[in-house]
């Protein structure tokens, strides 16, 4: 019997190997991979592309790829753009809170007054998303058309001789159908950290005597900041681009930033421009994200 | 074993676990295989042609002989306004044919996308009006690039019960009219709305692209702007806005007129004193089309009497088929407000003037801003 020959020059394969058993990072990089690849080539090259031709010129149809930094000088200079970016995140603020303020009650009833079948209700709450969102805008137009369901009925009731004409076409039309149309959004991250709060730190607020209002305020409200935060990002963020609502339920005065990128690359036909207004939206975008995050942070803390 | 069985003997509780687990492999099975189903029922789909057309003309009913021939519809994609169209074409999207008008066929020729139409191979292509088809940079080496379909106008469906003309002729002053603010409607196209502007701005189409000309138009629209409710591509919209009465007058083209007075809405088509907007559309095949035969075949069935027939008779539309004015009695045709003589029509309103790219994105830039208020 022999000893099996010592191997001086280990493979690569092994070598490898032992790499990937010995580094976690590696490991971990291997199985991020499907999805880092997916995001380097779905994400991160299109949005390559659209910061080049942002600083391209556009010529009827053919496009001058000489840098430039006028696309973002008149999306600066330009009142318009300004004027949508800022109705853009007024209309986007005012809907996750709305969207916020609506949901929270239904999460709470949820994480503490259904005890049993809670994936049931969860579901449930989830139902409207089963169906297109462009279904949903369309249900939308025509609940609060000037025929639509609101209107006939204030009719019927006799509180109204003519239709409310505000309900379409309008700012607030555009903030109703997008709260209706991310609720489920706000209601899961916002059910979760109700889920989480630890029940013995209610018992113990009512020990000490806190009533069921200053103990939801003292407890329950600041251990579900976290869910509430992250809930008005999720709303805030994609809505600001979104463009489908305002064009079915906007009217003239309910146009958003999306509406104008779009035109950029459509009829107006200027696609630097509309890359840099892209750009500019993302940027705005992300700064006022961080602000909220910074400050709403520097806040939980204080709380706790 | 059936589902009926397996259902039954669930129910009676007279099933074991190994039938059971069977019943249900078979049902996942069936679900996981479900999604691949229509696609290989819509396969066939895939092999017709691509008609990228306004949205509206994605019927059946206006393909009759290519239905005839290869059994279904081709696969429709639709735009709102032909700008849109040429923009997405020119971005790479490679559709069989397409659907542009008169305005706009040099910059669409120029564009080198299209490919001149072989009229062999049309069968009905004898029978077009050589009017239609004779305009200006559609015809190349003798060669037409445009296959005349549609013409018709654009104009003005008003509530003849909610509109108080006061006893004065019909003119495009009905959407500046301050007394409707907030009832009024508009096609969100600049192809349209910008032309007839400037009808009613009174300026010449041949002289529209000047400075003075641009300024003068635009503060007209501007005026408009706040009486507006809609800017609309989609005329269902503005259609059903004039049927419940939210809207008194829009902005449409000869269908929408036809369409609500089939529903017995009490609506005209206006003729404005100044003149309605005249336009011939039709059909261009692109040069890299996947299936140049089918195409075709599309271009001939949208010539075709069945096709006019559907034109005609359902919108009030212009065909470029004699024979289609055939099928109608002449008491028809002046209740739908045509003629047999296209240029009857044509020439008693606005005939669009083909303009510069640079033209057409300056004026679409400046719609735009007008639209959102600036």
């Amino acid at each position: 019997m022999t000893a099996p020959p010592v191997k001086l020059h280990k493979s690569w394969n092994s070598r490898l190997r032992a790499l990937f058993i010995r580094s976690e990072a590696v490991r971990g990089y291997t199985l991020l991979s499907p999805t880092l690849i997916v995001m380097a080539f779905a994400m991160c090259a299109p949005f390559a592309i659209l910061v080049t031709m942002s600083f391209w010129t556009q010529h009827a149809f053919e496009i001058d790829t000489a840098f430039t930094l006028r696309n973002y000088q008149a999306a600066i200079d330009g009142p318009i753009y300004k004027a949508l970016l800022i109705r853009s995140l007024w209309i986007s603020g005012t809907c996750a809170i709305v969207t916020v303020l609506v949901s929270y009650p239904m999460a709470y009833y949820v994480a503490f007054h259904v005890h049993r079948r809670k994936l049931v209700w969860i579901i449930l709450m989830t139902l409207p998303f089963w169906t297109s969102y462009l279904l949903r805008v369309f249900s939308w137009k025509v609940i609060l058309g000037y025929n639509g369901a609101i209107n006939s009925g204030l009719k019927s009731l006799g509180l109204i001789e003519q239709p409310l004409e505000f309900l379409l076409y309008s700012p607030t039309a555009v903030v109703i159908t997008l709260a209706h149309a991310w609720a489920a959004f706000a209601i899961l991250p916002i059910y979760v950290s109700l889920e989480k709060i630890d029940r013995s730190l209610l018992e113990a607020a009512a020990d000490l005597g806190d009533g069921p209002v200053v103990s939801f305020l003292r407890v329950t409200l600041p251990l579900s900041l976290p869910g509430v935060i992250a809930a008005s990002l999720l709303i805030f963020i994609p809505t600001v681009g979104d463009y489908i609502t305002p064009t079915l339920v906007g009217g003239p005065d309910g146009i958003m930033i999306a509406n104008m990128i779009q035109v950029q690359f459509g009829r107006v036909n200027d696609w630097p421009m509309g890359a840099a207004l892209a750009v500019c939206m993302m940027v705005v975008v992300a700064l006022i994200s961080l602000i909220y995050i910074w400050v709403t942070r520097k806040m939980t803390e204080r709380i706790a | 074993m059936d589902s009926h069985d397996l259902i039954a003997r669930i129910k009676n509780r007279d099933i074991n676990r190994r039938d059971l687990l069977r019943g249900m492999g078979a049902a996942g099975l069936a679900v996981a295989m479900s999604p691949a189903m229509p696609r290989l029922a819509g396969a066939a789909a895939a092999d017709q042609a691509t008609f990228f057309t306004w949205g509206g003309y994605d019927v059946p009913e206006f393909v009759p002989t290519y239905i005839a021939k290869h059994g279904e519809p081709p696969n429709f994609a639709t735009f709102g306004g032909s700008e849109e169209a040429l923009t997405k074409i020119r971005a790479g999207y490679v559709v069989d044919v397409s659907h542009p008008c008169n305005q706009g066929i040099p910059r669409w020729v120029a564009t080198g996308l299209f490919q001149p139409l072989d009229t062999n191979q049309l069968s009905n292509w004898p029978d077009v009006m050589p009017a239609l088809w004779n305009l200006e940079g559609n015809v190349i080496d003798g060669k037409p690039y445009m296959a005349p379909v549609d013409w018709g106008r654009t104009s003005i469906t008003y509530r003849t019960d909610l509109v108080d003309l006061q006893g004065k002729d019909e003119s495009w002053g009905i959407l500046w009219d301050e007394r409707y603010k907030g009832r009024l409607g508009m096609l969100a196209s600049g192809g349209d709305a910008w032309w007839c502007a400037a009808i009613y701005a009174g300026v010449d189409f041949h002289q529209i692209a000047t400075d003075e000309n641009v300024k003068k138009v635009a503060a007209l629209m501007r005026k408009q702007r706040p009486l507006i409710r809609t800017y609309t591509d989609d005329t269902t919209s503005l259609e059903q806005a004039l049927a419940s009465g939210e809207l008194v007058a829009a902005m449409t083209w000869d269908a929408s007129a036809v369409t609500l007075k089939g529903q017995g809405v009490p609506v005209k088509f206006a003729n404005p004193k100044e003149g309605a907007l005249t336009w011939v559309c039709g059909a261009m095949i692109h040069k890299d089309a996947p299936h140049p035969g089918k195409a075709h075949d599309i271009v001939d069935a949208l010539l075709s009497t069945g096709a006019g027939k559907w034109l005609i008779g359902e919108n009030g539309y212009g065909h470029s088929n004699t024979k289609s004015f055939d099928l109608f009695s002449d008491d028809e045709l002046a209740a739908l407000g045509l003629s047999r003589n296209p240029a009857e029509i044509l020439d008693a309103g606005k005939f669009q003037v083909p303009q510069t790219q640079e033209f057409e994105t300056a004026m679409n830039k400046e719609f735009e801003n007008i639209k959102a208020g600036f």
